[in-house]
Parts: C-alpha cells; structure tokens; sequence
C-alpha cells in the first residue's frame, strides 16, 4: 500500500478546494501540493501555484511547524494542516 | 481628504454656562512626525493629559483622531481613533473604527477633537463646522439608551454615542459609531464620566488634495487589488473562520485559558457555516469600504475576537447564546474581549470555590452582561475588570486572572504562539493584538511558534508594531494589508499624494518608531516599569496538555532585549540619546524629573 499523506483544509483553502479533507500519494511537499491542486481543482492557481503555497496559504505539518520548502520530504503518516495566511480577527 | 492642519478643542462645562470651543492650528512638523490616527492622537494625548490624570476626571481629554486618508476616495479609510488614558490599564488607550461618523467628523474642518471637562447631566455634545453653533444637549431621557436607540433619537445626524455601561463608567466601556466599537481600553466610561451620552458632527469643509488625479488614480488601483484573493478570507468568510482554524492549530484560548481547543466538533458549530445554519447571514461593509468584511450572522455583527471571548473562553458552545451576548455587549456598549475575559476569569474563581456567585462556564452570558452594564450588584464588581477582581479576590487568583497591564488577552494562545507572548507582554496599550500583530509572526514559514529565539522574536514584535503603526496612523484598514506589497513605499506615496507629506519609506519608518516611543514615554510618565511588561503567572506555570509554556527567564530577557533593539535602555527608559534618536527631545521637558533622568 503507498504511503499517504492526508491534507486538512481549512478557511480559504477549504472554501477553494469545497473540501475539508483529502489523502495523496506522498513525496515532496511540491509534488503533494501538486497532486492535491490536480485533485482538487479550485485550489489552483489562488492557493497553489505550481506545487507552491502561494501567499494566502500556510502549510502547517502536523499542525506545527509551517512549512513551505518544495523540497520538503513527507514520507507518509504526516498530515499536512492548509490554513488562510491571515489570522488577524 | 488630506490635513486640515487644525484641531478642536472642546471644554464642557455645564449646561447653558458655555461650551468652550476653538480651534487651535497645528505646525506641519507634528504631521510629519506623527501622521494622523493613533499617532496623532498620542501626540495630544501628550499635550494635553495632565501627568498622572485621573482617567475619568473632567481634565482627561477624551480625542479622537482623524487621518490624512479619511475622506479620500481611498478604499478602507474611512477610519478614527478613539485615544485616551484607559479607566481600565491607566495606560495610553487607542481604538479604531470605521464609520460615516468618521467621515462627517472630517468635514468639521479639523483633523483631530479633543474633549475635555464634564457637563452638569447627561447630554448630547453637538459639535458643528460654525463654532458658534456647537452646544450641549440635555438628554434624560435617553439615560441607559443603546448606541442605536440614541442613533434612532437623533435622525439626520451622524452620532457617536455609548451605551449604559458607559454611562455607568464600566471600565472596559466602548464608543459605538454606525455599530462599530472603538472597544478596548474603557473610552466608553471616559465620556461616560463627562456625563456626553452621544457626539454628532455636522459640517461641510473639504481640504484640497495634494494631488487629486494621483488620488483617483491611486483609489481605482487600490479598489482592484482590495476585490482580489488577498482579502477573500474576509470577504467570503469573515474572520469567524479562524475559531476552527485556531482550534486545530491549538491556540484557539478556551474555558479562561485552560485550553487550547473546544473540539472539531463544537469548532464546527461556532465556524461560518454553522453560524449561518443557526442564525441565517448577511454580508455588508463599513463605510466607504470595497471588502465588505461585515459579516452578520441573525443580524449581529460578529468577529473573531467577539466570538472567541463570548463563546470558547466562556465554554459557551451554542450559536445562538454567543450571538445574544454580541448582541448584548452591541446594546449596552461593552468591549467584548474584555468582557468575555473578566467573566471567564469570574467563572473559574466560581469553579475553585474562590467567589461564591451563581456562575459557572457555559452559562448565559447576557444576564450577567446587563448586571456589569448597570454595575448593579456583583456586575459592579464586575464592571472593573479582571485585575482589579482578582486584587479583590486574592487566594492566588491573580495568576489566572488573564490581562496584561489589566487588558483582558485577546483570542491567541501565548503558550503555542510565543512571538505573540512577547507582543502581547511590551505593547503600551496592555495585551494587544491590534497595535502589535505578533500572531502574523508566529504563523510564518520558518518561525518556531513553540519556542522564542532571544535575538530573533524582539525583532520580528518591533517589524509587527512598526507595520501596525504605519497602518493606524495612516488610517486604513489591517484587512488591505494582503494587497499592500510595499507598505512603507505606498504609505508614503499616500500620504504624499492627500496630504502634501514629504515623507520616504525610510523617513516613515522613523516616523512609526517615533509614534510607539511617544506611546511609550506616555505610558512611562503615567508611572510604567518594566515590570508591568510581562504575562499572568498562568503562562508560566501551567503547561499546556502539550506540556507547552512561556519560559520566564527567556521572556524576561526578551523584553529587555525588545528595549535595547529599540535603541532604549535594557530597563524599557529612554535616554537622552534615544530620545534624540527618535525625534522626542522636544516633549522631554514635560517628563516627571524622575524618567527625564533616565540613565
């Protein structure tokens, strides 16, 4: 079975995406974004943009640290938490 | 609109004996050096509060601020600052809201109003273009009217105006404006304690712009780019959103800050989509505004912070109560952080068995909303805010009593957003999450929220308080702030284009670190240490289920760190170089001998 990473979407993502969750193949944060972005169609180009979190996004792994380095290596089991960049309320 | 290089001076006396009015001119220096809204606000806050005023004694101005931007066709700038000492911090208090108000206030032909004395009774402070016909207005029968009741009273005029608990001299009282609060700080008991139960503005005056082409042209471009996928989220969401995000992030503050999240379920129910099922929504925008961020869920007005005070902090989870208790604090005039905050704080005082009141977390919030409003009973123990309650209290309940400098916490959790622990320890106005955006720090890219750097996070709270500063003196709205790539190159292309003001990017970073200095110096004159600029010993002392918790000693080293970087002394003072630095020298006569010391 081909390990997984399961994406969280939440705020504008979400709202782009019209989804709350979604599991891709891993491998680097790029080509999970990619795979997310050809998944789930709404979420390019605002939210992704050629395998890249645009500037509206945070990619937080594991909902901690924020991520955004194409390179970024998940090897399955992480969960990838996409949350809107602004948090001011 | 740009500057209209005047202010006006208002002294209330009492009824029929004279309103004292003039117009008093300012130089093109204070401009420069201060700008407009919570700058230029702070600038006479300086001039014209007596060192160690008495928050609600007649001889504290009560201003409010205009800005180079109000009135221009600019989107989101149609903006005031409400500034005073705080009745609830006696520290340098400041709020912001958008309004009509703030547009007809402009066209008083003046770019700030400074309110001084007391009436005889309750009364409506009529202010208009022609001096001589500025007047009081007695006005019994609106005693414990809503801002909107007076609105409704007062039909053609544009109002600001409190609610009972201002009249009731609440100290976390706010002043409503076409149903925006400037909330924080208690300004509602400062013209409570004037005994002006509402301000209407009428006038005609229009300063020339500098450059009206370049403005039109400015505002076309800025209107696009505020429709684009920058300001979405508070658009098509609004703010509330964040409760869900927060919750999964684990800073969303629950049950008085004993929690880090309600659950994804009950997150759910308290996000948009379960706000609208349960209430039905609406969207509509502030004044002269293109994002349209108003977003109202059963007819109330609700953001994040209100949300995450009167629902999560409270462990309220129906819609439909945090909603009432919005609608509540709207009526009465109430800043909801602070109110969420003390009785949440009142809750589990009740919950140790520490206060032996009627109250649990989860409960109704509005009875005991009304109660603080009317000071009526316990609301009167209430109505002054969680430090003093604690004072009150005792038995240890000041380390859970969640304030800084007696400003209840905002809605971000310190233990997992520590930049925001730091923000929310040095900021003048007490714990802040408008005058320093730290929790935009903490939620970059490379920035570890759990674990503060010494030397890094005191630089990235300044880069945070400087933007602010930009941003609240210009005045427009935080929410552009996505669609603003170069800040301080367009801010003084802005400020250039209404106002005439030479000032480059580099000159309005001065500008900005000036303002948080004066704000400072206003705060150190009222009697600040450093030891005020830390956080409830809850942070400290009782880790997270995550075992996550400010680290004292880095804390404490990071504030004196945060003065150093900002040229003052490591003890928060400054000197004479600093001072000079800053462009303060001038204002330094005015400090009590001990500070103008200062080694």
């Amino acid at each position: 079975m081909p390990a997984t990473v399961e994406v969280e979407l939440f705020g504008l993502p979400r709202l782009y995406a019209g989804a709350e969750r979604y599991e891709v193949p891993a491998g680097t944060l790029a080509e999970v974004l990619a795979a997310l972005a050809e998944a789930l169609p709404g979420l390019s180009p605002a939210i992704i943009c050629d395998g890249r979190p645009t500037e509206l996004v945070r990619v937080a792994l594991d909902g901690r640290a924020m991520i955004e380095a194409p390179d970024h290596r998940l090897h399955g089991g992480e969960v990838l938490v996409l949350v809107s960049a602004q948090a001011g309320g | 609109m740009g500057l209209f290089r005047q202010i006006l001076r208002v002294h209330v006396s009492e009824v029929g004996k004279g309103l004292e009015c003039a117009r008093v001119p300012l130089d093109d220096a204070v401009y420069r050096d201060f700008v407009g809204g919570v700058g230029l606000g702070a600038y006479l806050l300086w001039r014209y509060a007596p060192a160690g005023v008495d928050p609600l004694a007649p001889e504290a101005p009560l201003i409010i601020a205009l800005a180079p931007l109000l009135g221009t066709p600019l989107t989101t700038t149609a903006k005031l600052a409400v500034v005073c000492k705080s009745p609830l911090t006696s520290r340098i208090s400041d709020g912001l809201s958008s309004s009509r108000f703030a547009l007809a206030a402009k066209r008083l032909g003046v770019d700030a109003i400074v309110i001084t004395g007391a009436a005889a009774e309750l009364s409506i402070l009529h202010l208009d273009e022609e001096l001589g016909r500025c007047r009081l207005e007695p006005c019994r029968a609106l005693a414990g009217a809503s801002p909107a009741e007076v609105g409704a009273a007062l039909p053609g005029c544009h109002v600001a105006a409190i609610g009972r608990a201002g009249e009731n001299r609440v100290r976390f009282a706010s002043i409503a404006n076409d149903g925006r609060h400037a909330g924080r700080g208690g300004a509602g008991a400062v013209l409570g304690a004037k005994r002006i139960k509402a301000i209407t503005v009428r006038g005609r005056a229009q300063p020339a712009l500098a450059d009206p082409q370049a403005v039109r042209e400015r505002a076309r471009d800025l209107a696009a780019r505020s429709l684009g996928a920058a300001t979405d989220k508070y658009r098509r969401l609004g703010t509330v959103a964040n409760v869900e995000t927060f919750d999964r992030l684990r800073i969303l503050p629950a049950r008085n800050f004993q929690a880090v999240s309600i659950g994804r379920r009950k997150a759910k129910r308290l996000a948009p989509e379960g706000l609208k099922a349960a209430a039905g929504h609406v969207r509509e925008g502030c004044a002269g505004c293109t994002i349209g961020c108003d977003h109202r869920f059963g007819g109330t007005r609700l953001e994040y912070e209100s949300l995450f005070a009167l629902g999560p902090l409270c462990a309220v989870d129906e819609p439909q109560r945090v909603l009432a208790a919005a609608a509540a604090c709207d009526r009465l005039g109430l800043d909801t952080i602070s109110a969420g905050g003390t009785l949440a704080f009142a809750m589990e005082c009740c919950e140790r068995g520490l206060l032996p009141w009627p109250l649990a977390f989860g409960d109704d919030l509005v009875p005991w909303l009304e109660r603080i409003a009317a000071r009526d009973d316990l609301g009167d123990r209430l109505a002054e805010g969680s430090r003093r309650l604690a004072a009150e209290v005792g038995q240890g309940s000041e380390r859970f009593a969640c304030q800084v400098k007696g400003l209840e916490l905002p809605g971000y959790e310190p233990r997992t957003m520590q930049t925001t622990a730091l923000g929310l320890a040095v900021a003048a106005r007490g714990a802040d999450h408008n005058r320093s955006g730290a929790y935009q720090a903490d939620l970059r890219p490379g920035v570890d929220r759990f674990a503060a750097e010494l030397e890094a996070t005191p630089l990235r709270v300044i880069e945070t308080e400087d933007h602010a500063a930009l941003l609240d003196s210009l005045i427009l709205c935080k929410f552009l702030r996505g669609a603003i790539a170069r800040p301080w190159e367009e801010s003084a292309e802005l400020l250039a284009m209404t106002a005439g003001l030479d000032l480059d990017a580099a000159a309005l970073r001065a500008t900005c670190a000036r303002i948080t200095g004066l704000r400072h110096l206003f705060n150190r004159r009222e009697g600040w240490t450093i030891a005020e600029d830390t956080l409830p010993e809850r942070f400290f002392a009782e880790p997270l289920d995550g075992g996550e918790v400010v680290d004292r000693e880095l804390l404490r080293a990071m504030v004196g760190r945060y003065y150093r970087e900002r040229g003052y002394t490591a003890e928060g003072l400054l000197d004479d170089a600093a001072l000079g630095r800053l462009g303060l020298r001038s204002l330094a006569p005015r400090l009590p001998p001990a500070a103008a010391a200062d080694p």
